[in-house]
């Protein structure tokens, strides 16, 4: 009964480079704010492409693209896909 | 099914942007307004479609929903509805769910929440044309199967797909089987255990399953053995720290995956490299700027400089009219209220259709080719500052139109501060009916000959910013100081770029030119007559001038000069000022009625310019046309936005706060503008 699907998980989504994709490891946000990034498919395990950075950021997520704000990209922990770090 | 069944009803849900309004006026012939943002609809809507055998349905446009968990006003309509809560509204007898072909993974997790609500469900697969080009290879077929509920592939925008979905409406719709997601260990007991506890409470209910997680999600409404084993799981779930509801999104997420992978259905490739290439540009922290306000410039000149030719073929045409009734008609009571009063109260505004028109036009390409979006997330920052997200922004944008659909927009936004924030602001945005005052009071200001088109541009734009920058410098003030609270973050969804519609612009500003012609037939007819009545009697001198200051609305401006007297406003504005607080365009009309001017433009900014103090000192000097405009820009005179408002925040409370902000704020400004511009040497 864990609510983590990752532990350790230290890159958040902002300090992604554009153009990379990642996959979500673990959302650090408020609960509303983490339930309505799950519906729009930031769920964890999701593949997330940035698509642009700077001080608010636009993802390709389930087949659209998604624009957040900088601080909430920093609530949601990713890792890459190819395994780096 | 005979003639005498009762009609059926059928909710028309699907996420944001997926087409639902489209493919609901493909199948009524109605006109429900669509746009290229999400956020569009935030009303329900309904219509009578027919089947293929000519059975009338009545179907339900709802709001776009990302799921039944709704977290804005919108989204609480289009929920109410589909549970049967909604007054006035019967609950559905189907669904018709509208999916994005090429975004199914997100669009049917909602199709798996809507399937558990126990009602039949048919599904409109879509923008299948998108899903093509993007390389996704689609399964109506097997989706079907896997789900058990018909899919029909449909371009709703080419009225492709509708003959099926017609024929399909007319045959009795699948009922969804049971849930095909697997629920985690954990909430599963704990689900299975409400479920039976109301299931002995109340053997007839038909989704116990679906009811437990309302409960566990805080509902209160349950049969009391239900309830106390909620709370209790609700407690366990908190004290272990189980995210239960995350699970919830997470596996209906994982099913949805492995369904379409079995389907054999792909996410394809990115599409609209061609989107990522403007996006460049306009989502750039500088050129995205130089765009935003390079559009605004270019929309202003246009106001000025295409409008200038219909403006002065409708001006033409009152002269003609006026003209004729001059000729018809002998001197009298008859013929002054027509040329005097009606055509100088109509005609003075009418003559403005062709640019409110360019402003809709501007703004139908502007929501019909995805910018709206973008522009939302280029002010996000600004916002942030504020105290809100880029989200409020598309209401305030709608303003610039017409503050009650702007105001009717903000249901989209989620936080109730922010909401609220938006809604008192929104009026200070000029909307489209500022136009006739500003575009009369800057030609009465500055000769017309002596200002280039690009001047005149700026110069409206100037307003514009003015009333935008005090909007945002309120709304920090309401959002930070007033309400308190942090601001929410932006999430928003940018949808592909696309060639506006011509048909969907063009109806647009249809619609738009019938509201405003109805307003000058209707209000604006009304309040000429009336006003022409108060401004001819008492009759009390046959100069024109004395006969004004005689009548009741010149008796009426003479009580209010001492209060407008610092402004620099005589009591001849005063008329205008009491008499617009209905409408903002009033102002014109009344302007017109008070100079006799019989429905000329220029006619009016002549009378104006050569308007006099009793000292013979010029009335409408620059600095008082500044200060009369900035009063313009802040005034709340429009009765339909406190109707609205009130309508939107639930009481009077709100609505007469923003009255009295805006009105204050206006004299003050006004007041400053004198005082500053006077002391500085201007007069």
């Amino acid at each position: 009964m864990s609510k983590n699907h990752s532990e350790g998980a230290s890159l958040n989504l902002s300090q992604v480079g554009s153009g990379d994709e990642v996959r979500v490891r673990r959302l650090d946000c408020a609960p509303t704010t983490c339930q309505r990034l799950r519906e729009m498919g930031f769920c964890e395990n999701a593949l997330v492409t940035k698509i642009r950075g700077g001080a608010d950021l636009v993802c390709w997520v389930c087949g659209t693209r998604v624009a957040l704000s900088a601080r909430l990209a920093k609530q949601i922990l990713v890792e890459h896909v190819d395994g780096r770090s | 099914m005979s003639q005498d069944s009762p009609k059926r009803w059928i909710a028309v849900v699907g996420n944001p942007n997926a087409g639902k309004s489209t493919l609901f006026n493909a199948l009524t012939g109605l006109r429900q307004r669509v746009g290229n943002y999400p956020g569009v609809t935030v009303e329900k809507h309904t219509g009578t479609a027919f089947t293929l055998h000519g059975e009338a349905v009545e179907l339900i446009d709802l709001p776009g929903m990302y799921s039944l968990a709704a977290r804005s006003p919108d989204e609480e309509i289009a929920v109410k509805v589909l549970l049967g809560q909604s007054v006035g509204v019967p609950r559905p007898d189907a669904v018709l769910c509208v999916v994005d072909a090429s975004n199914l993974e997100r669009n049917l997790f909602l199709v798996t929440q809507v399937m558990e609500l126990g009602l039949p469900v048919l599904v409109a697969l879509n923008m299948v044309d998108v899903a093509e080009a993007r390389g996704i290879r689609l399964h109506p077929d097997q989706l079907s199967e896997k789900l058990g509920v018909t899919f029909i592939p449909t371009q709703a925008h080419r009225g492709k797909g509708l003959v099926e979905l017609r024929a399909a409406l007319g045959q009795r719709l699948l009922k969804p089987g049971p849930r095909q997601w697997t629920m985690p260990p954990p909430l599963a007991v704990a689900v299975g255990q409400i479920a039976s506890a109301w299931r002995q409470s109340e053997p007839s209910e038909m989704r116990p399953e679906g009811k437990a997680l309302e409960l566990l999600a805080g509902s209160n409404v349950g049969p009391d053995g239900a309830r106390k084993l909620a709370t209790a799981w609700r407690e366990r779930f908190r004290k272990e720290a189980y995210d239960w509801s995350a699970s919830v999104v997470h596996a209906r997420y994982e099913y949805v995956r492995k369904m379409l992978g079995e389907a054999g259905i792909g996410s394809g490739k990115r599409g609209g490299t061609w989107t990522d290439w403007i996006d460049a540009v306009v989502l750039h922290p500088v050129a995205g700027w130089v765009v935003l306000v390079g559009m605004m410039l270019i929309l202003f000149m246009s106001i000025f400089s295409i409008a200038a030719y219909p403006m002065g073929w409708i001006d033409g045409a009152f002269t003609w009219l006026g003209g004729v009734i001059q000729n018809a008609l002998p001197a009298g009571m008859l013929r002054d209220l027509l040329i005097d009063g009606i055509l100088a109260g109509v005609g003075g505004v009418v003559i403005f259709l062709p640019q409110i028109l360019i402003l809709f036009f501007f703004l139908g390409l502007l929501e019909d080719s995805g910018y709206l979006a973008r522009a939302a997330f280029l002010l996000d920052r600004v916002m942030h500052r504020v105290g809100l997200s880029g989200k409020s922004f598309i209401p305030l944008l709608s303003s610039y139109a017409c503050a009650i659909p702007g105001i009717m927009a903000t249901r989209t936004v989620e936080d109730p501060k922010d909401r609220l924030t938006t809604i008192l602001v929104a009026p200070l945005m000029s909307c489209s009916a500022r136009i006739p005052v500003y575009t009369t009071l800057l030609a009465a200001a500055v000769p017309v000959a002596l200002v280039p088109v690009w001047g005149k541009a700026a110069a409206m734009l100037g307003l514009y910013v003015l009333g935008t920058g005090t909007a945002f410098i309120l709304a920090w003030f309401f959002r930070k100081k007033l309400l308190g609270g942090g601001s929410p973050p932006l999430i928003l969804e940018l949808p592909p770029y696309r060639m506006p519609s011509l048909q969907t612009v063009s109806l647009r500003m249809w619609e738009r030119a019938i509201l405003f012609l109805r307003r000058a037939g209707t209000v604006i007819l009304a309040l000429s007559i009336v006003l022409w009545f108060l401004s001819s009697f008492p009759n009390t001198s046959d100069d024109p001038t004395e006969k004004l200051a005689g009548s009741f609305a010149g008796q009426m401006g003479h009580g209010l000069e001492p209060i407008l007297r610092p402004l620099g406003f005589d009591w001849r504005i005063g008329i205008g000022l009491v008499a617009s607080l209905a409408a903002r365009e009033v102002f014109v009309s009344t302007m017109s009625i008070v100079y006799h001017v019989g429905g000329e433009g220029e006619g009016l900014v002549t009378a104006m310019r050569s308007a006099t103090w009793p000292d013979g000192a010029l009335i409408y000097t620059p600095l008082t046309c500044l200060a009369l405009l900035v009063f313009y820009v802040y005034a709340l005179q429009c009765l339909s936005t406190v109707a609205v408002a009130k309508r939107e925040t639930g009481g009077w409370k709100w609505p007469i706060f923003m009255l009295l902000y805006m009105t204050g704020l206006a004299y003050l400004a006004a007041w400053l503008v004198q005082g500053v511009g006077r002391a500085l040497g201007f007069s």
